[in-house]
């Protein structure tokens, strides 16, 4: 049976390839993901959804090569639509019922 | 191997400035980003385009480039047999985020990744596998208790140069209470490390399966119970579902569509959280055939003040 978590310490984090303390600290200074727990930066753990959106926030960063503010703004838009696709497909459902 | 002409990648000139590579790239990065475009393909344009890029930003690297393109490579592409691979590269031969290029890539500038090139033991070349996610979709019934059941996924491996798609089958815990949308770690499930580095992690995304008659919201259910005029103007005693077993519910006489009764305790549950039922009445006419339905119907009709459109004579 393969266990199962729904968190990630900085320092899991900190094995993928790409991230660096320094783009977890951009991304939790500009509030797009928070820790769940850690008073300091090498004690952070994170939800593995925040750890979804920070691998997102730090491949737009490298990749696209813009800054922090832009990234932010991205994610900020990216989580929203993902919020209203899912609003509008349970109220369409709820829709039919009534129809 | 199939010659690659960075410049028709990206669709500048063979003469264009750094700024105007710059602006190419970014203008596909945007189309093609697999963070930004989920689309089947997108993600192998994008690590085209990042190759590209890689390549003709750096102006040694695109020296050495355009002199192989003299040299004159289409189909069936070889390096010479005296280049040296790795002139003026940085060391970096991966995509700022951990693409990997391709064969044509790796065999002018002397190695991207590749495993075949590196021992096991090599810790310059050791890092984490790479991540995964699955979709999992999960019955609502499913997540009031704690349930294993068996995955089934593929991972890209590395053997002798090539990728290939490993199946895997792993039996899993899906913890009470899991939410649309909840990502669930298996730490060391996904790609194989990279010399010593750690496996990579599976992500298991899961996605409530939309069930027949509940809604969800937050934590609450929502259930559309249809009633009879009748149920709705004397009030009844209805038997609903509910996702661990029937109940009885009381319609209050004077009852209307749309209107809401909260079942407290009987909505979703987590570990410190249970959701409400919600059950929305929707008052249903039934067809008027027969004569006796129309003459009862007409009875009301003559006898009723009502007036369902009070609000549309301001």
């Amino acid at each position: 049976m393969a266990e199962t978590t729904i968190e990630i310490s900085v320092t899991e984090l900190y094995a993928v390839e790409y991230i660096t303390p320094k783009l977890v600290t951009e991304a939790v200074d500009l509030g797009i993901v928070i820790p769940i727990e850690g008073a300091s930066a090498k004690d952070w753990v994170f939800d593995t959804n925040s750890a979804h959106w920070l691998k997102k926030a730090a491949r737009l960063y490298l990749d696209l090569e813009i800054d922090w503010v832009a990234v932010c703004m991205v994610i900020d838009l990216l989580k929203q639509k993902e919020q209203l696709l899912r609003e509008n497909a349970q109220l369409r459902a709820q829709l039919q019922r009534f129809i | 191997m199939e010659f690659k002409d960075y410049y028709a990648i990206l669709g500048v000139r063979e003469d264009a400035d750094l700024k105007e590579i710059k602006k190419a790239y970014r203008k596909l990065a945007l189309t093609f980003h697999p963070d930004m475009n989920a689309d089947e393909g997108a993600e192998e344009k994008f690590k085209e385009v990042a190759e590209a890029y890689e390549v003709l930003k750096n102006a040694e690297r695109r020296a050495e480039y355009d002199e192989l393109r003299r040299y004159g490579g289409t189909k069936g592409f070889e390096p010479p047999p005296d280049w040296q691979q790795g002139k003026g590269f940085d060391g970096n031969a991966r995509g700022p985020s951990g693409q990997d290029f391709s064969d044509f890539f790796n065999s002018i500038f002397g190695g991207g990744f590749n495993q075949a090139r590196h021992s096991a033991s090599d810790e310059a070349f050791s890092f984490k596998g790479q991540d995964a996610e699955i979709e999992v979709p999960i019955f609502l019934e499913d997540t009031l208790a704690q349930h294993s059941r068996n995955i089934e996924f593929s991972i890209p491996t590395y053997e002798g140069g090539q990728i290939r798609h490993i199946k895997r089958t792993l039996k899993v815990k899906i913890p009470m209470g899991v939410m649309d949308g909840e990502r669930i770690r298996l730490k060391g499930q996904a790609g194989p490390g990279h010399g010593q580095g750690p496996n990579g992690d599976l992500y298991l995304h899961i996605r409530l399966v939309p069930h027949p008659l509940f809604d969800v919201q937050g934590h609450n259910l929502l259930l559309t119970l249809p009633v009879s005029p009748w149920e709705a103007a004397l009030g009844a005693k209805i038997t609903i579902p509910t996702l661990s077993g029937k109940i009885n519910l009381t319609i209050s006489p004077n009852s209307q569509t749309g209107q809401k009764l909260r079942i407290k305790g009987k909505g979703l549950k987590t570990k410190t959280v249970t959701g409400d039922l919600l059950v929305i009445l929707k008052v249903v006419m039934p067809q008027t055939n027969s004569e006796e339905a129309k003459t009862l119907w007409q009875r009301m009709a003559d006898s009723s003040q009502f007036n369902p459109r009070t609000e549309w004579s301001n």
